[in-house]
């Protein structure tokens, strides 16, 4: 493996340690998850609802996913 | 709905799912033995003016719970595609006629009128099936395959997916992977790109069925940063290889100094059109890199819903999208939820309004709108209420509008006084009912 390799694995590395160890003073004990655990706080309330905006959108513009995988699969675009 | 009967459309929806996808039927038997389904259904109409694409979209997600947090997804959704679309020919102060799809028939667009090709109607199947559950404590995984179906087009996918908790679980890494392959069977064959728009009965530009790879990752951080605040931020890479035509659509070769197509006579005896028109050519790969953020806040039972998305890819095009959801719980059972989404996007180093007749044509061209440079908005209304068997219904109302511009430097002449570029006038209207 050359140089610049190991490098810059060293430096992916580094960053998603700080990444997490940032992460590490955020957050809730287990028992003040009352809120979060509500349906609406979900990051997809309606993965239907979801997943029919992607389609749409797919269709008509250039861009797709980024939330999860593409809307593809359909001969609309 | 009582028990017996959700049984009845789960079984059935996985007996449906699994016939497609090839596998045999094993899902069904262990859910007649085990209840806990989740539907989730919805009833969609997206329909565009001036007698543009209408879709009647029908469609059922099945979610079946078993112990230890694992879950068997199962979708459905059927399609129904009528009315028009851009052809990519350019209006015109006359009429224009242009061979169909299938090199058998012509049809003509009135003068001043953007072309449209009026021989979009198709049903689309698709069938979606997932795993997921957890593993060593911390960690957890999915896979899942995806099929779809459609008169010209069949889609065939599969996915994976791995997340692993940090810090009491308030931190996920998940990393996900999903291949599909497509294969499309344009009707009258695929034309060969840039080739001219030939007579009727001339199939000699036609070439036999193309197919597409498409390969996805996401990389995804999701992060509790208090007890009313959720975070996001996601990473995905995604590469598509093979025919990434658009086989019906073509481009209008116009005169170099008045920009009005060049006009052209079909062989004695013989209709067709009267103008000179180019099929679209577009590369045979794309690589789109995307930044995906979003953000959900709990303001005393109230919910904000905040996301952006930056996408850029090697056609050049890049887009950003800002979307914003405010959840409003009014009394016990219902709520209002306004929609706000606004999306921009610049053209594709290939896009062209036309090809001027006599230059050397480029090796990639096309007036697909859906390429050009446009602002998109969408605004919406959604009311939800809980029945009193405590079952999710809501319906929504939304306007979609798009907004685009053909490149200034590639007007010319006469295409100055004429609309260069088709804006489009969506309204979307879904019945969701869970249960």
């Amino acid at each position: 493996m050359s140089n610049s390799i190991t490098l810059r694995y060293r430096v992916m590395a580094l960053c998603l340690s700080t990444v997490l160890g940032g992460c590490t003073s955020l957050g809730v004990e287990p028992w003040e998850r009352d809120e979060l655990a509500r349906e609406d706080m979900q990051l997809v309330t309606d993965p239907v609802e979801a997943g029919l905006d992607d389609h749409i959108y797919f269709s008509k513009e250039a861009s797709s996913g980024g939330r999860g995988f593409g809307g593809g699969g359909c001969g609309c675009n | 709905m009582s028990t017996h009967n959700k049984r009845i459309i789960a079984a059935s929806l996985a007996t449906a799912t699994c016939s497609l996808l090839g596998t045999s039927v094993v899902a069904p038997v262990q859910a007649q033995e085990d209840p806990g389904w989740d539907f989730n259904t919805a009833l969609l109409y997206y329909g565009e003016s001036d007698g543009r694409v209408q879709d009647v979209s029908l469609n059922v997600l099945a979610r079946r719970a078993f112990v230890d947090d694992r879950f068997l997804t199962l979708g459905l959704a059927v399609d129904t595609l009528t009315g028009a679309t851009p052809s990519g020919a350019l209006a015109y102060d006359g009429p224009q006629t242009f061979t169909r799809p299938s090199g058998l028939a012509t049809y003509t667009t009135p003068a001043n009128q953007t072309p449209l090709d009026d021989s979009f109607l198709d049903t689309r199947v698709a069938l979606t099936a997932g795993w997921q559950q957890p593993f060593a404590r911390l960690y957890s995984f999915n896979v899942g395959l995806s099929a779809s179906k459609e008169y010209d087009y069949l889609h065939l996918g599969a996915n994976l997916g791995l997340s692993r908790d940090f810090n009491k679980r308030n931190t996920t890494l998940s990393l996900g992977v999903a291949f599909s392959q497509d294969d499309l069977e344009p009707v009258g064959g695929a034309p060969l790109p840039l080739s001219a728009m030939l007579d009727v009965g001339d199939l000699s530009n036609r070439s036999g069925d193309q197919s597409k790879d498409v390969t996805d990752l996401v990389l995804g951080l999701t992060q509790v940063i208090n007890r009313d605040l959720l975070v996001q931020l996601n990473y995905s890479f995604s590469k598509s290889t093979g025919y990434l035509n658009d086989p019906y659509k073509f481009l209008s070769v116009v005169d170099g100094s008045t920009g009005d197509p060049i006009s052209r006579t079909p062989a004695p005896g013989d209709s067709g059109p009267l103008h000179e028109y180019r099929f679209e050519s577009r590369p045979d790969e794309r690589s789109k890199h995307s930044v995906y953020g979003q953000a959900k806040y709990n303001m005393s039972g109230k919910v904000l819903d905040l996301s952006y998305r930056y996408m850029s890819d090697d056609w050049d095009i890049d887009s950003h999208t800002l979307e914003a959801r405010y959840r409003w719980p009014f009394g016990d059972r219902r709520y209002l939820e306004p929609h706000v989404r606004y999306y921009t996007q610049s053209a594709a180093e290939f896009y062209r309004i036309g090809l001027v007749d006599g230059a050397t044509p480029p090796r990639f061209a096309s007036s697909d709108y859906r390429l050009g440079d446009f602002d998109a908005m969408t605004v919406g209304l959604k009311y939800g209420w809980k029945t009193r068997s405590d079952n999710d219904m809501s319906i929504r109302l939304e306007y979609y509008t798009q907004d685009g511009s053909a490149p200034s430097d590639q007007i010319i002449g006469n295409q100055a006084g004429r609309v260069l570029y088709p804006d489009l006038d969506a309204i979307i209207a879904q019945f969701s009912y869970r249960f």
